[in-house]
């Protein structure tokens, strides 16, 4: 009696065990040779980080769930370059955890959205987008203008990225309260520090208009602002490759 | 991992999963097809047309 | 519900439950001023209210050792009702995000009712609420006739039953609040995953120990689904949500992968998430429910075995078709691209075989709604395979990404096949477990399933067209090489189609009400006169003839 039971236990343990070998295969042999991908894939030595405001904003574009509508991810055709910009390379998003690249385009693709439009532009936007788009069918979010935005915990943010690999100094994560502060009120004391530890291309404004309070659009419209700037390794190949055929 | 080359990981995986899949599809034929296994399965397809009688005790 | 537990578990309920509102005590006392705050009430308050339904019953009689020679349908029962819950509630969101779309001020002044906090509710509250719920009963029914075998205790089912809504309400209390991984279908943050680990884990022990306990050597092909779909979805979870909380009291963590390798492993997760999930499962659920519905064994076991190692094999390659044309390393999108067409043999022959058991019993699916929900969710299956391998080929892949079509794809998918095998089973489940002769109404069983086609055909029409306007509309050029359209362009072509799919969802979703409201009505004690053999099981579908719809 004894013996036959155990027997029944060890074929079903038997399938299981066989679903996991022949299931966990696939998955091994796609992904495992990610991981040494930076021995072949493009470099962008000159690429920084995020400092802590657009870190923030980028937290917020997560929360409100805006990659569920928008890619960060131009892909190699024609028609993507020309509305969107030089194609996504791997190395642009070697920073981001998680990855926004999105899966659905109910509005256009972000990659390179920094820079094309004015900061006022975004904020009217996103106060309400039908101001400036009317057919637009974006949620308003005016409630970002009126939020101040938590900075007291950004070095631990930081401290957490760069235990996963991304490389924050001592420096950054000790003044990353002080530098989310300085970028978004560009006449305070601590406005100087963010373009000596983030460089002098820095956006260094009153992103919301309005430098007397640190909002979450502030934050946003900073995230907004650097997208597909933070290295210029996409235009460098696109000079090479002279784009797609 | 890091011992080994982007290369030499890449090209396992090109390679090897076909052979794996041809393994895999004989083994899983085999056992489907395999005379002895007829009866069991036979018995398990007919047996849940009639099991609301409660559990064997 | 703890009448059914021994004193003895009721003890282990109690430490349990305790545990639980420590813990979430603790959570909210180091989440002070974070987001975490609130979460570590919420689980506070469900250890408290599993504390207090215990005392209540505490002094109930205990069940006595008859109970063993009755299977332990309680849970189901319970898991049923959940499952519904879950569908009424994410199909009303998703209905009301798909308003959003074509009037986007629809909706109330605050942060949580945008979009973009309602889609995951909408998705989490489908897949894992509705659709969870659903194979957690379902299985719980199923290993149970398959082994002859009562579940080896009272305590576990409901701990894996509660533990797992716990999960679901975490997770949809969390987005309106702005928690969220932004993983699509992993969105829970840490807490709420870790938790789900252990709730999954009890639920794998329970099934195998309920398997130990059958009699026969062979394990029928249903619990083999089943087991894939909880092994794999817990590898998947496991691997997916490994991240960093940024302190022990915030909501808030970073995912370990960055960049192309966090994309290959969210795809890793998501597509395998519908093929661990949304298929295995639900595989699962037609191999047993049809051929009972239909009073006929399953036309061939040899291809249902077939079928599983496929299933099993092919799928988790396919992930990278998400990420045609991307960063990621080409060869690993052919790849997925090659397994994804490889796929649809295994799931061909799935949807084949169940459409074949039913050759022969065509009168059945004619007169019977219930079978006929799992007639139309073989064929839906098999349809939205088809697409599915037609879409990961790489160019079709260009033109249909990032539009409406891949809405069209899943809801075939959703619609059509998950939504439609779980109605199936429980319509069979419902009666048998309440021991009735029938459902209060079969007329509402057939108003369901016109509801839910018409609703299903409205839907996926109107995506498809959206997506193949938008996609062709984004790569038009006009004669002096310009593209042709702008953005706005293509939202603004959007709009009827928009509105064509809420008005579709919408007359889902009133199927799914009326659904509810049958289901409770049949749910409602009756007098002892009308019962079937009152305690008794209902004896096997064979032994009476199928119901026939409109008596």
């Amino acid at each position: 009696m004894f013996k036959s039971h155990y027997k029944l236990e060890r074929y079903s343990i038997g399938l299981a065990i066989a679903i996991i070998v022949v299931a966990s295969i696939g998955g091994i042999v796609e992904i495992a040779p990610l991981f040494t991908i930076h021995q072949t894939v493009e470099e962008a030595p000159g690429m920084r980080v995020y400092t802590p405001l657009e870190l923030a904003g980028r937290n917020i574009y997560i929360r409100e769930g805006c990659y569920a509508c928008h890619s960060q991810m131009i892909r190699t055709l024609r028609d993507e370059v020309e509305r969107y910009g030089p194609y996504s390379l791997a190395v642009e998003s070697q920073y981001d955890h998680p990855m926004l690249w999105g899966s659905k385009r109910t509005g256009p693709d972000l990659a390179r959205v920094g820079g094309k439009y004015s900061d006022q532009w975004q904020v009217t936007h996103l106060n309400n987008p039908r101001d400036v788009v009317p057919e637009s069918v974006m949620p308003a979010y005016p409630f970002l203008k009126e939020t101040e935005l938590r900075i007291d915990d950004l070095p631990e943010h930081l401290a957490t990225l760069r235990k996963l690999g991304v490389p924050y100094t001592d420096d950054m994560v000790a003044n990353a309260v002080s530098d989310a502060y300085g970028q978004a009120v560009p006449d305070s004391p601590q406005a100087k520090g963010v373009k000596e530890r983030y460089g002098e291309a820095t956006d260094v404004r009153a992103f919301d208009g309005d430098p007397g309070m640190v909002t979450e659009m502030d934050a946003l419209v900073a995230y907004l602002q650097i997208l597909g700037r933070l290295t210029d390794a996409a235009h460098k190949q696109e000079a090479v490759t002279g784009g797609i055929k | 991992m890091t011992g080994l080359e982007h290369e030499t990981l890449v090209a396992i995986a090109k390679s090897w999963g076909l052979f794996y899949l041809i393994a895999l599809s004989i083994g899983v034929l085999a056992y489907t097809f395999w005379p002895g296994n007829r009866k069991r399965f036979e018995h398990a397809k007919n047996s849940i047309m009639n099991d609301e009688s409660g559990p064997w005790e | 519900m703890v009448s059914t537990l021994t004193m003895n578990e009721r003890h282990i309920a109690l430490v349990i439950s305790s545990f639980v509102a420590v813990l979430g005590l603790v959570l909210a006392a180091s989440g002070r001023h974070d987001l975490l705050e609130p979460h570590g009430f919420l689980i506070l308050l469900a250890g408290l209210a599993g504390v207090f339904v215990i005392l209540h019953g505490y002094f109930d009689p205990e069940p006595g050792p008859e109970r063993l020679s009755s299977y332990f349908d309680e849970p189901i029962k319970v898991g049923i009702v959940l499952a519904m819950i879950w569908a009424l509630i994410a199909m009303f969101v998703g209905d009301w995000v798909a308003w959003l779309l074509a009037y986007p001020d629809f909706r109330f002044d605050a942060a949580w009712s945008s979009f973009g906090r309602l889609r995951p509710i909408h998705t989490t509250g489908i897949i894992f609420g509705f659709g969870g719920n659903a194979l957690i009963a379902t299985s719980f029914h199923v290993m149970q006739r398959t082994s002859r075998a009562r579940l080896p205790d009272q305590l576990t089912p409901w701990f894996v039953l509660a533990g797992y809504n716990l999960f679901c309400v975490l997770a949809v209390t969390g987005y309106l609040m702005g928690i969220t991984q932004s993983k699509e279908y992993a969105e829970p943050e840490w807490y709420a995953d870790f938790w789900l680990v252990i709730v999954w884990v009890a639920y794998f022990v329970l099934y195998l120990r309920t398997l130990a306990r059958r009699r026969e050597p062979h394990i029928y092909v249903s619990n083999w689904y089943y087991l894939a779909f909880i092994l794999v979805v817990a590898m998947l979870h496991i691997v997916n949500n490994l991240a960093l909380p940024i302190s022990i009291g915030s909501a808030k963590s970073y995912t370990i992968f960055a960049g192309v390798q966090d994309a290959m492993v969210q795809w890793w997760y998501g597509h395998n998430a519908v093929a661990f999930f949304l298929t295995a499962g639900f595989l699962g659920m037609l191999y047993y429910y049809l051929p009972k519905r239909a009073g006929r064994p399953i036309y061939s076991y040899r291809m249902s075995i077939i079928g599983f190692w496929g299933i099993t094999f092919f799928y988790v390659w396919v992930g990278s078709h998400h990420l045609h044309y991307t960063a990621l390393p080409q060869w690993v999108q052919t790849l997925g691209m090659t397994f994804s067409v490889m796929l649809l043999v295994p799931s061909w022959i799935a949807a084949a075989n169940a459409l074949l058991t039913l050759n022969g019993a065509w009168h059945k699916v004619r007169d019977d709604a219930t079978l006929r929900f799992m007639m139309v969710a073989a064929v839906f299956y098999g349809l939205a395979t088809f697409e599915g391998s037609f879409l990961a080929i790489r160019p079709v892949n260009s033109l249909s990404h990032y539009t409406d079509w891949t809405i069209a794809h899943v809801h075939a998918g959703t619609l059509g096949w998950n939504s439609m095998i779980i109605f199936g089973a429980i319509y069979y489940l419902v009666p048998q477990l309440w021991k009735r002769e029938r459902m209060y109404s079969p007329a509402l069983v057939e108003v369901h399933f016109w509801l839910a086609v018409a609703g299903t055909f409205v839907y996926v029409f109107a995506m498809w067209n959206s997506g193949i306007t938008q996609g062709l509309m984004w790569r038009t050029y006009n004669d002096s090489g310009m593209l042709a359209y702008s953005f706005v362009d293509s939202l603004v072509a959007m709009h009827p189609y928009y509105i064509a799919r809420a008005f579709g969802g919408l007359l889902f979703f009133i199927g799914t009400a009326v659904g509810a409201y049958n289901i409770w009505k049949t749910m409602q004690p009756i007098p002892a006169a009308e019962r079937t053999q009152a305690d008794l099981p209902v004896l096997g579908e064979l032994s009476r003839p199928i119901l026939q719809a409109g008596e």
